[in-house]
Parts: C-alpha cells; structure tokens; sequence
C-alpha cells in the first residue's frame, strides 16, 4: 500500500469517532421520529464539561462522568421543553445549540477569565490501546491499533446500539414511534417517552464524541465542535439510519477530513480551503445520495 | 356599522389575548437574564442596570440599537418568505457574508458610477445570496434533498472561502485590519441620528416590510406561494407550479439575506471586514420565528433582538459579563417560542358558528 495512504487512514479512523458517536445518540431521535439538530450543541456542551471537571476533579473518568451528565442535563431540558411544551424540535434544538455556545464561552470567562483557547496543562493523554501482537499485523494493526479508548469504546457501543434497536422491546417500540405514532398511542403507549429516551441517549453519545475532543487536545476551543454535529446528522442519513451504516458513513468523512489535513501539510492550500473540504464533501455526499434515492423510489 | 365596529373591538381584543403568550415568553427570558447576572456578575445590580437601560440612555446608544435590528429585518423577511412556503433556510450567515462582499467588491468596482452604482452593487449583493440560497432549492426540487441541511452547508463553505477572499486577494494592504479597501463616500448612506450609526438604510427596511407584506397578502405569486406552504399536494391539485415554489421562495429568501450583508456595509461599516456578520444571519432567523413568519411583526421581532444584543454589548463594556450573555438569553427565547402550550395561555379559543 502507498505509504501515504495508511496514516491518512490511520487518522481517519480517529476522526471519524466524535462523529461515529455523536450519530448514534442522533439515530435514536432519528429513528423515533425527530429530527435532532441539536447534536452540535450536546457535544460542545460534553466537550466543555468533560475537560472543566477532569480540570477541577482530577479525576479523568470522574471528569467525563460529569460531562455526561451536563449534557444529559442540557438534552432532558430539551426533551421536556419540546414534549411537554409541545414545541417545534426544530426550533428548540437550535436552542439548545445556542444555549451551549453562549453557556460554554460565559463560564469559559467566568472560570478562567478567556474567552479564547484554554490549556489544561494537568490533564494527562487520553490512554491508549497498544497489543504488540496484533498491531505487528501488517495494514490492518497499522491503522486500527494504537488508538485512544474512544475509539473502541464507539465500537462497542454501536453494538449496543444496534442490539438495543434490533433486539430488544424498548428498540421495537422506539422505532414503531417513528413509523407510527398514534399505532402507538392506540396500543397505550406514550409515544414522549420513548423520544424523551432518546434525547437522553442522544445527549449520553454525544457527549463522549465532544470529550474525545477536548480530552485528546487538553484544551477547550470555542465551538470547537466546529460542525461536526451537522456532519453527524448527514451521516445518519447517508448511513440509512442503521447502525452498521453510520459505520461506513462516518468513515467516509473521517476519510475526507484526514485527507484534507493531509492536503494541508502536503499542498500549498489555503488553510480557509481546507476547512471547507468537509462542507463541501458532506454537501456532495448528500446530493448524490438523494439522486440515488430518488432514481430508486422511481424504479420501484 | 355598529356590527363592524363591534366586529373590530372583538379582533382587537383577540389580538391582544392571543399576545399574552409571547409577553409570557419574553418574561421568562429576560427573567434568565436576572438569574445569569445574579449568578456570573459580582454586581448584578449595575450589570442589569447598563443591560436594560443602556441601550435607551442616549442617542448614541439608541441610533446604533436601531441600526443593529436593520440587518435583522432583511434577514427575517427573508426566512419568513421561506418559512411561509415551507422551506427551510439555514444558510443566512453565509448568504449574508457573501452579499455584503459581492455588494462592497462590486461597489468599489463602479466606484464612478454613483446612486446608480449603489443599486446596481446591492442588486449584484442581493443576487449572490438569492443564488446560494437557490441552489438548495433546486437540489430539493430535482431530487429532494433537504434544503435545510443543503443550505447550512453551503453557506459554511461560503463563509470560510469569502474570509479567505478577503484575507487574500481583496485585502486592503493600507490597514491593519483584514478588510476590503473602503468604499467610495458616494456609496454611503446618510447618517439620520448623529453622533450613532443609524443610516437611511432605516427607510429601506421599513420599505422591504411592506413590500414583503404587500406581496404575501396582495398578489397571486404570494397566495400561491402562502398555498403551497400551507399544503404542497392541495397546491399541486390547484394547478399551481409546485416547482417553482420550492426554488422561488429559497431565491427569494437568500437576497433579501445578501441585501442585509450590503445595507450593513453601505450604511455602517464602509468595508467587508473579515467575519464581520457573524451571528446576523442566525439572529434573522430568530426574528423570523419569534414574528411566526408575519412580515408585520419582523419589526418588533428585530426591535427586541437588537435590544439584548446592545444591551449585553452595554453590560459588557460597563460591567464584568461577557456578551456571550446575549446568546444564553436568546436561547431561552427559542427554547420557548414555539411551544403550544405557552401560545395558549389567554388565547381565544375559536368557536365555530
């Protein structure tokens, strides 16, 4: 293989994690009948609560722990304000996104007077999985082996996910509320709840793509989430709401993104260009799938 | 007679009941904002004081708030056009960033052209956005992509290639700052309210509202287009062009967007600064929703908006808050402004006759 080709591989597989987990949490409200925009804001807010508390805890478990459960804060006052108040999802998961921008920069000042980058120098590497063995394995130990937890923990959650969606009651009935509401409602079930669930699972997931972030830089950068949620969503899409596909999806623009780092070092490019890469890719990416689907929905 | 009289006070008191919700509403926000000041600000009592009646205490403060909600009305008539044809545009930001350049790069080309270089450089403005935000009407029309993700990622994209046009190309090498060179003085808009920024841009604004209203209400495009909002297959079996209004709306949207980007430069800012419109195009959108699509109440809307924003602006110069305040306030207003529960509170229900 082209010795170019397997660190850019290498790191796509890292990339692709925030995103592999923040689209999980996004497939549950997905697929009970919700459009999520709020996956941005989840993670920026688990980013930011992860590092803070591993910061003032000094504990990085403890810490993410705590991030978690900010961010399941942030997703329950979303579900309760969207279900109970019965408003727009829309419109108030784009608050909640605001919410956690505007939240994250305040107590940014508040707790250590800067608006900008903060450095947490305390804060050890996020730990690594090393199997001599298998990574002496040519290609494959090269580009799967040596990662951070993160990235096996997000493949053993998709697993889960899958199973919990596939396998279980509360998936069947998760899944049967987005097919079909009030079938639900006629069997004595409350379709909010099962949503309600799933903000919550949705606000579990994303929180860890946003501490993987911090976590893995030992800083904070505002909205340093940086559209990655909104990548995620296009990713469940392109994924075709399955957990296997969000797999292949999220690889994808891990691809696209380590490439376009890559092409950064590699080529003359303006660096604005750069970032545009994984917008442009996502944007391409959605509009092929939809000429695909449409020619299909035609056929049949 | 006396039956419409009656008629009238009836509507106006349903109006006004039915408003109940919304005081509600911004009630509760600025009630966060109390909460925020009390819990972040080691003088609470100073910092609400500079947010409330800041940005009423002179006329320096009063122009420039006034100026702020200028770019928010072009911006919330556009996504109320959207809104009302049942489209979605998220792209505002970058439509906006786009128009305010395109508008600056074209002024400064036809620099001796005067008032006909004006408008010919607020059309071109006016055109960038309505194209971008067209684009992803088209891609909806022709394979249904959504719009609404299609919009917000172009205009990212478009956001960070314009920075980087003005960063490169087009920056002005005399200033420090990373902007265009300046426009001609003939460009400019009047100042109407020395010493604040407020321009004559206040008057188009104004302008843009009825005209925006009078076409919704008045003309048969803006019927068929309210129709097609409301319900795309009784459209469709009315014989209306249902093409059209998935592109037309979204065009027309993204240029009063670019138009927002070009009054701001022509009425305030004089050059495209990098990242100068950062967070307009959201806020518009905010407008849009809080005024429910009505172009009428994208006044008030746009009023209240730039009132938070100039008074978290004043607390933060006078006071120990960052302006960041703004956005947590703003976000309780989304959190809520479209629940079913508050919009019911003192509401008339309707009874059939």
């Amino acid at each position: 293989m082209n010795p170019v080709a397997i660190p850019v591989l290498h790191s796509a597989v890292a990339i692709m994690t925030p995103l592999l987990l923040a689209s999980m949490g996004g497939l549950f409200t997905e697929l009970s009948g919700m459009l999520n925009i709020a996956l941005e804001g989840l993670m920026l807010m688990g980013a930011f609560a992860s590092i803070v508390f591993t910061h003032f805890t000094g504990n990085m478990v403890v810490g993410i722990a705590l991030g978690v459960l900010a961010s399941m804060l942030l997703a329950a006052i979303l579900g309760t304000v969207t279900l109970h108040l019965k408003s727009n999802v829309f419109i108030t998961a784009l608050a909640a996104n605001l919410f956690a921008s505007g939240l994250t920069v305040v107590l940014s000042f508040k707790l250590f007077g800067n608006k900008g980058v903060v450095v947490f120098n305390d804060i050890g590497r996020l730990p690594r999985l090393d199997i001599p063995a298998l990574a002496k394995i040519p290609v494959f130990g090269d580009i799967f082996i040596g990662h951070n937890i993160f990235v096996y923990l997000s493949w053993v959650l998709l697993a889960l996910c899958a199973w919990v969606l596939y396998r279980t009651p509360f998936g069947f009935r998760l899944r049967a509320t987005g097919i079909h509401e009030q079938a639900m409602v006629s069997l004595g079930m409350r379709p909010s709840r099962y949503r309600f669930i799933a903000f919550l699972v949705s606000g579990f997931t994303c929180a860890l793509g946003g501490a993987m972030l911090t976590l893995n830089l030992g800083a904070f950068v505002p909205n340093i989430t940086s559209g990655k949620g909104w990548i995620a969503l296009v990713v469940i899409f392109l994924g075709q709401k399955k957990p296997i596909g969000l797999l292949f999806a999220a690889l994808v623009f891990g691809f696209a993104d380590a490439f376009s780092n890559y092409a950064q070092g590699a080529w003359n490019v303006p660096a604005d260009f750069i970032l545009a890469i994984p917008y442009v890719f996502t944007l391409v990416a959605m509009v092929l799938f939809s000429i695909y689907t449409s020619r299909k929905n035609r056929v049949e | 007679m006396v039956d419409r009289m009656e008629k009238r006070r009836v509507t106006i008191v349903a109006t006004l009941r039915n408003s109940i919700g919304a005081v509600v509403i911004v009630g509760i926000a600025l009630a966060a904002l109390v909460v925020l000041s009390l819990l972040l600000s080691a003088t609470p009592l100073k910092t609400l004081r500079y947010f409330f009646l800041g940005p009423l205490q002179n006329t320096y403060y009063f122009g420039n708030m006034l100026n702020m909600a200028i770019p928010l009305i072009f911006g919330g008539l556009g996504v109320s056009l959207a809104m009302r044809s049942g489209s979605f545009n998220l792209g505002g930001e970058g439509q906006l960033y786009s128009g305010a350049f395109v508008a600056t790069i074209s002024a400064l080309a036809l620099a001796r052209w005067g008032s006909a270089g004006v408008v010919v450089a607020l059309f071109l403005g006016a055109c960038t956005g309505g194209l971008l935000a067209g684009l992803s009407g088209v891609l909806r029309m022709k394979w249904n992509t959504s719009e609404l993700i299609t919009s917000f990622l172009v205009s990212n994209a478009v956001v960070l290639v314009v920075s980087y046009l003005i960063a490169g190309p087009f920056m002005d090498p005399a200033t420090n700052l990373i902007a265009t060179r300046m426009i001609p003085e003939s460009f400019r808009f009047t100042r109407i309210l020395e010493p604040s920024n407020l321009s004559s841009a206040l008057f188009a604004a104004v302008i843009a509202v009825l005209v925006v209203h009078l076409y919704l209400y008045k003309t048969k495009s803006g019927y068929e287009l309210r129709l097609f909002g409301l319900n795309p297959r009784f459209a469709a079996y009315g014989g209306i062009r249902t093409k059209w209004y998935q592109v037309w709306p979204m065009f027309l949207s993204g240029a009063f967007y670019g138009l927002a980007g070009g009054m701001a430069i022509f009425g305030t800012y004089y050059a495209c600064m990098k990242e100068f419109s950062t967070g307009m195009g959201w806020n518009g959108l905010a407008v849009a929703l809080i005024a429910r699509h009505r172009p009428a109440a994208v006044i008030p809307a746009a009023l209240f908006f730039a009132y938070i924003e100039s008074g978290a602006r004043n607390a933060m110069l006078h006071s120990d808050v960052t302006f960041e305040i703004a956005s947590i306030v703003q976000s309780v207003v989304f959190f809520l402004v479209t629940s079913a529960v508050l919009q019911k509170i003192g509401s008339v229900q309707r009874r059939s006759i």
